[in-house]
């Protein structure tokens, strides 16, 4: 009986624990109700992505020479390089260069490994197409210029939480030369510098 | 107990007073409150679907329907004006007429279930006797609607669906009506309205909330199974069964089991009101504050505002129980099958006999407290 | 004739009908689920019938029982059967269907000339109403009380039985001895011998 009692005193005891975590849970949710929404309605209004960004990647044909570091240091080979070897100048020749955005994953070790700098990330990110070959970009497409969402009339940018000015919570209407919170980049290189007498 | 303001008896006074016979001017009246219940449960639909998506954006942190009209209020109408003009599709080798029939099966019934609602002393359609059993029986027509469905849309995840919601309806049909007996038996009627008047006079303190705990809670968590809200919404789970029983249906078909869905949720949050929250009766009984006044509780303007009060206090409950049903969507994660059929049989059963048991040897102990 | 009367009798009829259609559907219709399904509109009816004899308990309970659970757990037993069995042809079907059909319009016959004939007597006392639930209940806990307690009986002893048919009793500890045998992914079975035995702890 007594054995009984406790199976019983147990189950109980495990049935408002349970009530209790449900009612943290309710105050968690009913929590949330009170906080900014983060929606953006996105093809009017688009965030501003951060410098370091890794969108679609920018690639000038002059700087390259078809040295294929980017191929080998691409996890799966991606980028296509075709070129000519001059016998007489002893230099290779680019003919075409394609890297496939349907298959590129925006690693970016190619940007980061290119001794000549002609691949960059951009901050282009809608790559949405009808048929996934149009993705496969060759060099003239990839020379085009990004778009850029401040350049758009049709669209309001909205800057993200990190560079919006301190105490400011929501993105519209913060004046476009507003300062973000927080120290910039080179001020803090500045400071670093000042405190360190060039060795 | 003062019997509020009767429009039935001055409506039809009217008519005769106009030279109709009695029994032409009874047949006038006995439409309009169907009609006026049947605009008001849709309309009612239209917000409680604007609030769940309102609530659900807040809860997760978004903005919701904005763009039709006014903070996105047109936007139930808008999804109603869009499945009507969906192609009505009746796909290959189902059987046509159990398909039609099976979602009008799980609406009817559910509207039919108005029948009981008060929304004041005077102000429901009929003050049954049988009130509150009306709608258990009712709502045990709706699993056959769901079963047919399931059955005719010659799909395995809409049978699947129709045999779970079933299985689901009939568990939590019996915890459901032994916590109504447990209120029924303190009341001593199964009338909406003496269940009601049995709550009213001390205020908020009157409240069979305050008697009857757990009833309160076994009946909602049931209720919310009947109506297969999140919790327990396996059996039109997206996931994983493809909606379960409305896999193949579009356009208005679709729309109806949406539409029943929803009124569902709206009867179970009403009848929760009126059983537990005291239906019409302000949290401050108004009957004190007149006598404290010194009013007549017979006096027109009074009984108007009284009356108007006792609405806007049943719809201000239902709807925040909605809001409650809303936030528990978005807290608690769906059970499984054998986990549901637990909680029904193993958890919620046994406790319903429990507290009917207690509430018996609590009547017979306290009948002040408890009905006499 | 007033409004109300008039209103009684149509729905009668409309209910009689109702019933004889989904009836004779019942018993005519090829498929099992139809059967079923037209068995809640012949229940329904009845409901209906109830209602115009101003017994609205009996209605309501008419509709939870008979609809919500009789007809629900005939179109799960209908549902949950998936074995596919075509019907064999049988020999000389339409005799015994003719046969039968002679057979169930006798009874028919027999039952109309019993129901004509009889001197039926019409009861006086008013109709209880919405006093029927107290009447009913009255009656269940004194001269029905032995009746009512032996279906609740019968009742539990079908529940009872229907658990002890179900029950399969897994061996759970097979693994230990060894995974040879348990290439099926099952567990073997307690034979159901030793369970109708009773002799068991």
């Amino acid at each position: 009986m007594l054995k009984f009692l406790k199976k019983v005193g147990d189950y109980a005891g495990e049935a408002v624990q349970a009530a209790k975590y449900i009612g943290q849970g309710l105050s968690v949710t009913f929590d949330h109700m009170q906080r900014r929404p983060v929606t953006v309605q996105y093809p009017y209004e688009k965030l501003i992505p951060s410098e370091r960004y890794r969108g679609r990647i920018h690639f000038e044909y002059d700087k390259c020479i078809a040295c294929e570091v980017c191929v080998r240091v691409c996890p799966i080979n991606l980028p296509v390089v075709d070129y000519d070897f001059n016998k007489a100048t002893k230099k290779k020749e680019l003919k075409s260069y394609s890297i496939d955005f349907g298959v590129c994953i925006f690693c970016g070790n190619c940007v980061e490994f290119c001794p000549t700098n002609c691949l960059s990330m951009t901050e282009e990110y809608e790559l949405a197409s009808y048929d996934r070959h149009d993705l496969n970009f060759d060099s003239v497409a990839l020379g085009r210029m990004p778009y850029k969402v401040t350049d758009d009339p049709m669209v309001t940018p909205l800057r993200e939480l990190a560079y919006l000015p301190k105490g400011e919570m929501d993105p519209h209407g913060v004046p476009d030369g507003e300062r973000r919170a927080g120290r910039r980049p080179e001020e803090i290189l500045e400071e670093l510098e000042g405190a360190q007498p060039h060795s | 107990m003062t019997s509020g303001i009767d429009l039935q008896g001055s409506f039809i006074r009217a008519l005769i007073d106009l030279g109709l016979s009695p029994g032409v001017a009874k047949a006038i009246w006995i439409p309009l409150p169907l009609l006026l219940m049947l605009i008001g449960a849709t309309i009612g639909v239209l917000v409680v679907v604007w609030l769940e998506r309102k609530i659900s954006a807040a809860a997760q942190q978004r903005v919701g329907p904005e763009f039709a009209g006014p903070l996105g209020t047109l936007q139930p109408v808008a999804d109603g004006v869009k499945l009507l003009f969906k192609e009505d599709i009746i796909p290959a080798s189902t059987d046509p007429w159990l398909f039609t029939i099976g979602p009008a099966l799980v609406v009817i019934p559910v509207f039919l279930s108005y029948l009981i609602v008060p929304f004041g002393q005077n102000l429901n359609i009929t003050n049954l006797g049988l009130g509150i059993f009306l709608w258990i029986a009712l709502s045990s027509i709706a699993p056959i609607g769901l079963l047919m469905s399931g059955y005719s849309s010659n799909n395995k995840y809409s049978l699947l669906g129709g045999l779970r919601a079933a299985a689901q309806s009939i568990s939590y049909e019996i915890p459901l009506a032994l916590a109504v007996l447990a209120v029924v038996m303190m009341s001593n009627s199964l009338s909406t309205v003496d269940i009601v008047n049995q709550q009213t006079g001390y205020g908020i303190l009157g409240w069979n909330l305050w008697r009857q705990p757990l009833g309160f809670l076994i009946f909602w968590i049931a209720a919310l199974a009947e109506c297969e809200r999140l919790p327990f919404d396996l059996p039109e789970a997206e996931e994983e069964l493809v909606a379960g029983y409305q896999t193949e249906y579009a356009g208005m078909r679709f729309a109806l089991f949406y539409l029943g869905s929803y009124v569902n949720l709206t009867l179970s949050a009403l009848l929760v009101a009126v059983l537990y929250l005291g239906g019409w009766e302000f949290p401050i009984s108004i009957d004190w504050l007149t006598g404290l006044a010194g009013l007549d509780p017979a006096t027109p303007w009074l009984q108007i505002i009284t009356a108007a009060l006792g609405i806007l206090t049943v719809l201000f409950k239902t709807y925040l129980l909605v809001f409650l049903a809303v936030l528990l969507r978005w807290t608690v994660p769906r059970v499984r099958i054998d986990q549901l059929l637990d909680l029904g049989w193993k958890f919620l059963l046994p406790v319903a006999l429990a507290n009917l048991l207690l509430t018996a040897g609590l009547k017979i102990t306290f009948p002040a407290f408890f009905g006499g | 004739m007033n409004l109300g009367e008039g209103v009684q009798l149509v729905s009668f009829g409309l209910l009689t009908a109702l019933m004889l259609g989904s009836a004779l559907g019942v018993v005519l219709a090829q498929s099992v689920v139809y059967s079923a399904f037209l068995l809640g509109l012949t229940f329904t009816g009845m409901a209906g019938l109830y209602l115009l004899l101003n017994a609205d308990f009996v209605a309501a309970a008419q509709i939870l029982v008979y609809v919500g659970a009789v007809n629900v757990l005939i179109l799960f037993g209908v549902m949950l059967v998936n074995k596919q069995m075509a019907f064999e042809k049988v020999p000389g079907l339409a005799l015994r269907q003719a046969t039968t059909g002679l057979v169930c319009a006798g009874l028919f016959g027999l039952l109309t000339t019993v129901a004509l004939t009889t001197p039926w007597m019409l009861s006086t006392t008013t109709p209880a109403g919405d006093g029927a639930i107290v009447a009913i209940a009255q009656h269940l806990f004194s001269d029905f009380l032995l009746p009512f307690e032996v279906a609740s009986v019968l009742l539990l002893m079908a529940l009872i039985g229907a658990i002890v048919l179900a029950r399969r009793d897994l061996l759970m500890d097979n693994s230990a001895t060894g995974l040879s045998d348990d290439l099926e992914l099952k567990l073997p079975e307690r034979p159901k011998a030793s369970l109708s035995s009773g002799g068991e702890p």
